[in-house]
C-alpha cells in the first residue's frame, strides 16, 4: 500500500513538476503557480508517507499556503503580456544549464557516498507529537507571546487596509 | 511556570485587549479618554512594581524568564516612556486617520514587548519578544497613512526590521546549531570552549548585527534618520526611547550574561563601533532642517555614547578592576536621562509644531513668545543632550567617560575612544544650539500666536523637567538603582 501511494505522489510530483516550467495547456504563469501548488502538495504526501507529519502540515501552509499567494501577487502585479512573447536568451540558458549540472553533481555525489540498502528507519527527531509537547512546556511563553504578536499583525493590517473610516 | 513573577507583562497585555474592546463601544468624540485611561493604567502598574515587587533573582519559566534587578530597572523604564508616549498620543490623536483605539493598544502591546526583553535570558524570548516590538512599530511608523512621509517610513522600517531579523535568526541558528543550547546561564557554562570556533562566533557577530540595527548603531543606522521623520511624533519617542533600550537591554544580556569570556575578546571591536556610530551620529546631524530627523541622527550619536559604556565594561572582564560594574551602570543611568530629554523634545514637537506640515526647524521661529513653558522645555531637553551641567546628560555622559578611562592604563584605545567621544560632544553643541538659536532669535517669524497646552501636557512638560533637574542635580537615587542593577550581569 505504502509503495503504491509513493509510486503515485513520486509521479505526481514529477508530472506537476514538468508542468510548472513547460505547460503544453497555456503558457499563462498563473496555471503555471497552480500546478507548482500541486507539485507542493503531492510533495507534502511524499513527507507524510515518511511519517514527517509535522513537514508535510508546515509543506502545505507555509508553501502552498503563504509562498504561493506572493507569487500570484507579483505575477498579477507585473506586466504579462511582456513576459509571454519574451525569447529565450543564450545567457539564461547557459547559467540555467550549469547550476542545474552542479545541483544534479552534488546530488549524485551525495547519493553514491550513502549506501543504498534498507536500513533500520532512523529516530524521526521533530516529530509533531515531540513538537507539541515541548511548546507547550518548555517553550510556553515564547509561544503565548507570539499570540499577541499574531494579535498585532491582524489589528495592523486591518487598520492599514481598511477604507477611510469617515 | 510562576505566574505572579511575570504580572508586569500579564497586566499590560490584558490592558490592551481591554482598550481594543472598549473602544468598540466607545463614540469617537470620546475615545480620547481612553489614551488616559491606559496612562492612568500603566501608573498603576507602575506604582505597584515600585511597591510590591523586589528585585531579588527569580527564574521563571524554566529559567527563560528573569525577574532580577536588572529586569526591574528596565520594566520601570520602559513602563514610564510609555505612560509619557501614551499622553503624548492623547493630544496627537486628531492627527491620526485611522483608529486611535487601536494606536494606545498598540503602544501597549509594544510595551509588552519591551517588558519581555528586560527578562529575557533565553534566546527563544529575546526573539519573539524582538519581533513583537518591531512588528508593533512597522504599524505605528505608518499610521498616518495618508501621509506620504508616514508610509514611507513604515515601508522602509518593514524592509531593514526584517533584514535584521533575519541576521538575528540566523545567527541563534548558528550559536544553537554549535552549542545546542539557547539559555544564556547554559550557553555561559559551555561558551568558553567554542571561543576559537568561527561558525560560533560568526552566529553571536549576526546576533549582534540584528540588536545593532535596533539601537541604530554604525554600520546599521541607514533607517533610523528617514523612519523617525516620517512615523508620528509619539511612535518616534517611543521608537528613540523604549525599542532603543530594549535593544540595549538584550545587548546587555548576550554579552554579560550569555558569552562574557568572548565579550573580553571583542572591547576592540565594541570600541570601533562606538568610536564611528558617536563620529558619524554627530556629524550628519550638522545639516539637518527638519528636527525630528535631527533627533534621529543625534540618538545615533547617543547609541554610541551608551556602547562607549559598555565597551568600558568589556575590558573589565579580563581585568578585575575595583569598580567592574561602573560602565554598564553608567549605560543605565544615562538611559534614565534620555528618556526625560527625548520624551519632552518630541512632547514639545507633538504641541508646537501641531499645524506644520513639515517638521522643520525654522517652523520653530518665535516659540519663546508664543509659549515660554515649551521654549523653556525644548532648551532643556537640547541642553540636557548636548550635556552640559547640571542637566542629567552631563553627569551621564561623564561617568560614561570616567568608565571608559578607568580602562585607559591597560588599553591606549579607550583613550583614542574618549577622545572621540569628546569631539562628538563639542561637534553635538553647534546643531543642539542651532535649534535653541531657532526658538529664541529667530527673526522668521510668522505666526506669533500663543500656543494653549492643555492640563495633562503641562503636567508632562513638568514632569519631563523636573527628571532632567533631578537625575542631574541629586543622581544619588538613580545612580544606586543602576549599579544595583547591574550586579545580574557578569562583570
Amino acid at each position: 500500500m505504502q509503495d503504491i501511494l509513493f509510486y503515485i505522489f513520486a509521479s505526481l510530483t514529477l508530472v506537476f513538476g514538468f508542468f510548472v516550467i513547460a505547460n503544453p495547456f497555456s503558457r499563462n504563469p498563473v496555471t503555471s503557480a497552480m500546478f507548482l501548488v500541486l507539485t507542493i502538495i503531492s510533495l507534502a504526501g511524499l513527507f507524510v508517507l515518511l511519517h514527517a507529519f509535522f513537514l508535510a502540515v508546515v509543506q502545505v501552509l507555509v508553501y502552498a499556503g503563504a509562498v504561493i499567494v506572493l507569487f500570484l501577487f507579483v505575477i498579477m502585479l507585473l506586466d504579462l503580456k511582456a513576459e509571454e512573447q519574451r525569447k529565450l536568451r543564450t545567457f539564461a540558458v547557459i547559467g540555467g544549464v550549469i547550476s542545474v549540472g552542479a545541483i544534479l553533481a552534488i546530488f549524485l555525489q551525495s547519493l553514491a557516498s550513502s549506501p543504498l540498502h534498507a536500513d533500520e528507519l532512523p529516530l524521526l527527531e521533530g516529530g509533531t507529537a515531540q513538537l507539541g509537547k515541548l511548546l507547550f512546556t518548555q517553550y510556553l511563553l515564547p509561544f503565548e507571546i507570539v499570540s499577541v504578536l499574531l494579535l498585532v499583525a491582524m489589528v495592523g493590517v486591518v487598520l492599514l487596509s481598511g477604507k477611510e473610516a469617515k | 511556570m510562576n505566574l505572579a513573577l511575570l504580572s508586569h507583562e500579564w497586566l499590560v497585555v490584558a490592558l490592551g485587549l481591554c482598550l481594543l474592546v472598549a473602544d468598540l463601544w466607545t463614540p469617537a468624540s470620546a475615545r480620547r479618554i481612553l489614551g488616559y485611561v491606559a496612562a492612568a493604567g500603566l501608573g498603576a502598574i507602575l506604582l505597584y512594581s515600585l511597591i510590591a515587587v523586589r528585585p531579588e533573582l527569580q527564574p521563571a519559566c524554566g529559567n527563560m524568564y528573569v525577574l532580577d534587578g536588572l529586569a526591574l530597572f528596565f520594566k520601570r523604564f520602559f513602563l514610564a516612556a510609555a505612560i509619557i508616549v501614551l499622553l503624548m498620543s492623547a493630544e496627537f490623536f486628531d492627527r491620526l486617520q485611522a483608529g486611535i483605539g487601536e494606536f494606545y493598544a498598540l503602544v501597549l502591546f509594544a510595551l509588552t514587548g519591551m517588558l519581555f526583553a528586560a527578562s529575557a535570558n533565553d534566546f527563544a524570548l529575546l526573539f519573539v519578544s524582538l519581533e513583537l516590538i518591531t512588528v508593533t512599530f512597522y504599524v505605528l511608523a505608518s499610521f498616518q497613512r495618508t501621509r506620504l512621509n508616514s508610509l514611507e517610513a513604515g515601508v522602509k522600517y518593514l524592509i531593514m526590521g526584517a533584514l535584521s531579523t533575519s541576521f538575528t535568526v540566523f545567527g541563534i541558528a548558528l550559536v544553537y546549531g554549535i552549542s545546542r543550547k539557547l539559555n544564556f546561564n547554559d550557553l555561559a557554562a559551555v561558551a568558553p570552549q567554542f571561543g576559537g570556533n568561527r561558525i560560533f562566533l560568526f552566529g553571536l557577530l549576526l546576533v549582534l548585527v540584528g540588536l545593532g540595527f535596533k539601537i541604530a548603531a554604525f554600520p546599521f543606522q541607514l533607517w533610523a534618520p528617514d523612519v523617525y521623520q516620517g512615523a508620528p511624533s509619539p511612535t518616534t519617542a517611543f521608537l528613540a526611547v523604549g525599542s532603543k533600550a530594549a535593544g540595549f537591554v538584550l545587548l546587555l544580556r548576550v554579552l554579560f550574561v550569555a558569552v562574557p569570556d568572548i565579550t573580553a575578546q571583542w572591547s576592540r571591536l565594541l570600541i570601533v563601533i562606538s568610536g564611528i556610530t558617536i563620529l558619524y551620529g554627530n556629524l550628519c546631524a550638522i545639516p539637518q532642517r527638519n528636527i525630528k530627523r535631527l533627533l534621529g541622527y543625534s540618538s545615533i550619536a547617543h547609541a554610541g555614547y551608551m556602547l562607549l559604556g559598555i565597551a568600558a565594561s568589556a575590558a573589565t572582564i579580563a581585568n578585575t578592576t575595583q569598580n567592574p560594574g561602573a560602565g554598564a551602570a553608567a549605560v543605565l543611568y544615562y538611559l534614565g536621562g534620555y528618556l526625560f530629554a527625548v520624551l519632552g523634545a518630541f512632547t514639545v514637537i507633538c504641541l508646537a509644531l501641531r499645524h506644520v506640515e513639515n517638521e522643520d526647524i525654522p517652523a520653530l521661529a518665535g516659540l519663546g513668545q508664543r509659549s515660554p513653558l515649551l521654549a523653556t522645555t525644548l532648551t532643556l531637553a537640547m541642553v540636557s543632550l548636548a550635556g552640559i551641567p547640571p542637566l542629567a546628560g552631563f553627569f551621564g555622559k561623564f561617568l560614561l567617560f570616567k568608565a571608559a578611562l578607568a580602562q585607559g592604563p591597560a588599553h591606549p584605545a579607550y583613550y583614542w575612544l574618549v577622545a572621540a567621544a569628546i569631539a562628538g560632544v563639542v561637534i553635538s553643541l553647534w546643531y543642539y544650539f542651532g535649534v535653541v538659536h531657532a526658538v529664541y532669535w529667530s527673526k522668521e517669524a510668522a505666526n506669533l500666536s500663543p500656543i494653549s497646552i492643555s492640563r495633562t501636557m503641562r503636567a508632562t512638560l513638568y514632569a519631563c523637567v523636573a527628571g532632567m533637574f533631578f537625575i542631574g542635580l541629586c543622581p544619588g537615587p538613580l545612580l544606586d538603582c543602576a549599579a544595583e542593577a547591574v550586579k545580574a550581569l557578569r562583570l
